[in-house]
């Protein structure tokens, strides 16, 4: 019950005029810097790391902290509506959102699902960091490298939802994905591979671009080339621009909610994990959610699609606090920034945080908490201005998006590299598209291969080349079972369908 | 209605494009003093190391009034820095007016990947160097000290390092060559930070971990690492004072280390007026007590500041030594 006694503690110290204005503050930028594209909350904590310099700490990690949790929801916008992900956990959420705003003429909709379960995989993200936070972050050190490894594979295995109607092709975007994946610098001995003498190439392909020109470009030429065969102005979205147009019904929310909770929990968990973060948050409540009974197929703007992921980025962004306020750990790029934050504010952030410093770390926690009202109550209000854009004409839109993926591509990077690799990878994906193949499978498994990569070198020097390391950790070894369920199910229905067939022949 | 939407989110998202400002500068060398905005290349991303490191600088150098403005930070991390630090060593016009952040963790992978080389700069000034500890985890190690870990080693048990990249590794490559053990015999992981490092030893994946006293200091005052060898040639102060060195721990051995030298260089083309200027304002800011206190005994770093004609001979030497080390 301290835990209780101390979040209330932390609403006392974030309850000022000051520290609510900075709350909001941070709330409102938060969702400007998600909704851009290319700019994500790294970039965002990082710009305005510089201007506190002079704040006090508490006030500080408030303005950070909810702008890095409030982005979570920008991200979603413009995936739902330009089908460009904001950041990269939205990724996801673009598979069914853009789907369910574009198709199914409910854009409103489509965002009001993003921001009621991000608000309540958020809150569920919360409580349990609340409750659990420094016991949380012990949980998390104990999976090692070989756990990773067993449980990438398991998110792994979900590519295969995604490849479509052809598995071949399906596969070849997935191995392409991993092949570039391979370019950069060896995890383990440093050494530059496949940059075939190229300065640039040795640093890899930025995720950001190469997302950016897979899908947001890419579907500028396709706008394009869609131009010429008129399109008609019926297929425009003709929807009320009110709240009360974009409201879910009862139907909706109770389609919402069930997925949302299962992947804030999971999302919590993921978040907490060593290096994870919220974009694996994401692509893991995605593929638990598709385990259940939906109305409709994921994939094809299922409500139950939208909330499963945008739950569990949001709980996985409250979950990466436990580690970083408990241990001192950063679990992702933009929690390395704000421990950077903490150092230069003159507080230690390492164990002795939460004894030492009470009024911080409980006033961040509070802080989030008001963030996630804040933040769902502004999100929810833009609502009716952000679909407008859905009803701006094509010839408008193409320059608009065009500016869009080639600034926010610079800004990802500072450099025209980033630029240049969104180009590519969109003229790629295209000419992918037009021949009928799916490009998810293959931003799917860029995200994830350098991960699984990198654990799985890490088992591998620690087992002396071992395979028995995935079974012998307790762990793990429960992830393998599931893996094993998941690829081999198939298989043997196969197999007792055909005996069936064979019987009745 | 639209329009005006439209208008302000194409000038939302441009405003990072004007974000550079304009100014003038004026110093208090006699020989140069910068008239024009100066351009830092920091090749790590923003609240890395090197970022907090390069602030500092420029924070005190501000503070104390000896450069006017602020110098403009850009951030090159393309091809894991080679891209940034390629610019820098190329730059003709305004060579006098541009900076880089430069330490020996960067040096080691570009003379071993890049033909770039430390004659393409002109080294400005040393600020700090930093040395490595191993430690342990005194809940889950299997191995109470170092002794005990080089033991096993020996007997035929694999002992697993956890480090960061660039000069961890290298550090590494030298302790298993001074122990005369074999890379399966002492195994290194190498993590993408010393976070990452602390993380799995916290976790007890690994048996010991590779780290400078900075980030591990929290750690060993909650008690939840143990300095067990000084990488030095002699024992660190304060906390880490219990860890013996190698030489310590068995007379055969002689100590190993790989200092750590942060610096600053500027491009080949910068004049020597502008260098010498660079080089004074640094060692002011070397004696300033925001430096001293604010940056080196917070991150348990040795002040030892190299002047522009020192860092010169000392960049080439290390160069010359690592590009032998490693037969290029």
């Amino acid at each position: 019950m301290s835990n209780f006694a101390m979040l209330f503690r932390g609403f006392s110290v974030v309850f000022t005029f000051q520290n609510i204005a900075v709350c909001l503050l941070g709330a409102i930028l938060g969702l400007i810097v998600g909704a851009m594209p290319g700019i994500g909350s790294l970039a965002g904590v990082a710009l305005l790391l510089p201007l506190t310099y002079k704040f006090n700490p508490t006030t500080a990690i408030i303005l950070l902290g909810s702008l890095y949790y409030s982005n979570m929801y920008g991200g979603s916008f413009s995936a739902i509506l330009l089908n460009i992900p904001g950041d990269s956990p939205a990724v996801m959420t673009m598979l069914d959102g853009y789907p369910m705003a574009k198709k199914k003429k409910r854009p409103g909709q489509a965002l009001f699902t993003a921001n009621l379960a991000s608000f309540v995989g958020g809150t569920i993200g919360m409580i349990i960091l609340t409750f659990l936070g420094p016991g949380l972050a012990n949980v998390g050190l104990h999976f090692g490298p070989q756990d990773m490894t067993a449980l990438l594979l398991v998110a792994m295995t979900s590519i295969g939802w995604l490849v479509g109607k052809n598995p071949t092709q399906g596969v070849i975007l997935t191995m392409l994905g991993i092949l570039l994946a391979c370019i950069g610098m060896d995890p383990q001995t440093g050494a530059p591979r496949y940059n075939f003498g190229n300065m640039y190439l040795m640093g890899g392909i930025p995720f950001v671009p190469f997302v950016i020109g897979t899908v947001g470009f890419s579907q500028v030429l396709r706008l394009m080339s869609e131009r010429n065969d008129k399109v008609d102005e019926d297929k425009m979205v003709k929807q009320k621009l009110t709240i009360r147009g974009s409201m879910l019904t009862g139907h909706d929310v109770k389609r919402l909610l069930p997925p949302a909770i299962r992947s804030g929990v999971l999302g919590t968990f993921v978040g907490v994990l060593p290096g994870a973060g919220a974009t694996t948050g994401a692509f893991l409540g995605y593929a638990m959610n598709k385990a259940f009974k939906s109305e409709e197929p994921f994939g094809t703007g299922a409500i139950e699609g939208i909330a499963s992921c945008e739950a569990a980025n949001n709980a996985a962004a409250a979950g990466a606090f436990a580690p970083l306020l408990a241990l001192g750990i950063p679990g992702s790029g933009t929690g390395a920034v704000l421990l950077g934050g903490l150092m230069m504010w003159g507080l230690n952030p390492g164990p002795l945080l939460f004894t030492n410093n009470p009024d911080f770390a409980w006033g961040l926690i509070a802080s989030l908490f008001l963030a996630n009202l804040l933040t769902l109550m502004i999100s929810i209000g833009v609502i009716p201005f952000l679909i407008k854009i859905l009803t701006v004409p094509v010839k408008v839109i193409i320059p608009v998006v065009l500016v869009i993926c080639m600034v926010g591509s610079y800004a990802n990077t500072y450099s025209m590299y980033g630029v240049v690799v969104m180009i590519i990878a969109g003229l790629v994906s295209y000419i992918c598209e037009k021949s009928g193949y799916s490009t998810a499978p293959m931003l799917l498994s860029f995200v994830l291969a350098p991960l699984l990569e990198n654990n799985m070198r890490k088992a591998f020097i620690t087992s002396q080349g071992s395979v028995g390391i995935f079974f012998t950790s307790p762990i793990s070894c429960a992830f393998m079972v599931i893996l094993f369920a998941i690829v081999l199910t198939p298989i043997i229905r196969g197999i007792i369908a055909s005996s069936k067939k064979k019987k009745e022949a | 209605m639209k329009k005006v939407f439209l208008f302000v989110l194409i000038a939302a998202l441009m405003l990072p494009l004007f974000a550079n400002g304009n100014g003038e500068s004026a110093g208090s060398s006699a020989g140069f003093a910068p008239t024009k905005d100066i351009t830092w290349y920091c090749t790590s991303k923003p609240g890395g190391g090197s970022d907090i490191y390069t602030r500092a600088i420029s924070d005190s150098a501000v503070a104390n009034g000896w450069l006017s403005k602020a110098p403009l930070i850009n951030y090159k991390t393309d091809g894991a820095g080679e891209v940034g630090r390629n610019e820098v060593a190329n730059t003709k016009q305004n060579a006098d007016y541009t900076l880089l952040t430069f330490n020996s963790g960067d040096l080691m992978p570009m003379v071993a990947n890049t033909p770039n080389r430390i004659k393409n700069f002109t080294p400005i000034a040393i600020m700090a160097t930093d040395k490595q500890l191993l430690f342990i985890n005194p809940e889950k190690a299997k191995y109470k000290t170092f002794a005990d870990a080089l033991a096993a080693a020996k007997a035929g048990t694999q002992v697993v390092i956890a480090g960061s990249k660039g000069d961890d590794l290298e550090l590494y490559g030298m302790l298993i060559k001074e122990l005369g053990l074999k890379e399966n015999q002492i195994a290194y992981i190498t993590n993408d930070s010393t976070a990452d490092a602390i993380t799995s030893g916290l976790g007890g994946h690994v048996d010991l971990v590779m780290s400078k006293p900075a980030a591990a200091s929290e750690y060993v005052k909650a008690g939840m690492l143990v300095p067990v060898l000084a990488l030095s040639d002699s024992r660190f102060a304060g906390d880490l004072a219990s860890a013996p060195t190698l030489h310590e721990v068995d007379a055969q051995y002689n100590d190993v280390e790989l200092p750590v030298w942060r610096g600053i260089v500027g491009p080949a083309a910068m004049s020597e007026e502008a260098a010498k200027f660079y080089s004074d304002l640094a060692k002011k800011v070397s004696e300033s007590k925001e430096w001293i206190e604010g940056y080196l005994e917070k991150n348990s770093l040795k002040s030892s500041f190299m002047d522009y004609k020192e860092a010169k001979a000392y960049m080439e030497k290390y160069e010359a030594d690592y590009l032998k080390k490693i037969g290029k």
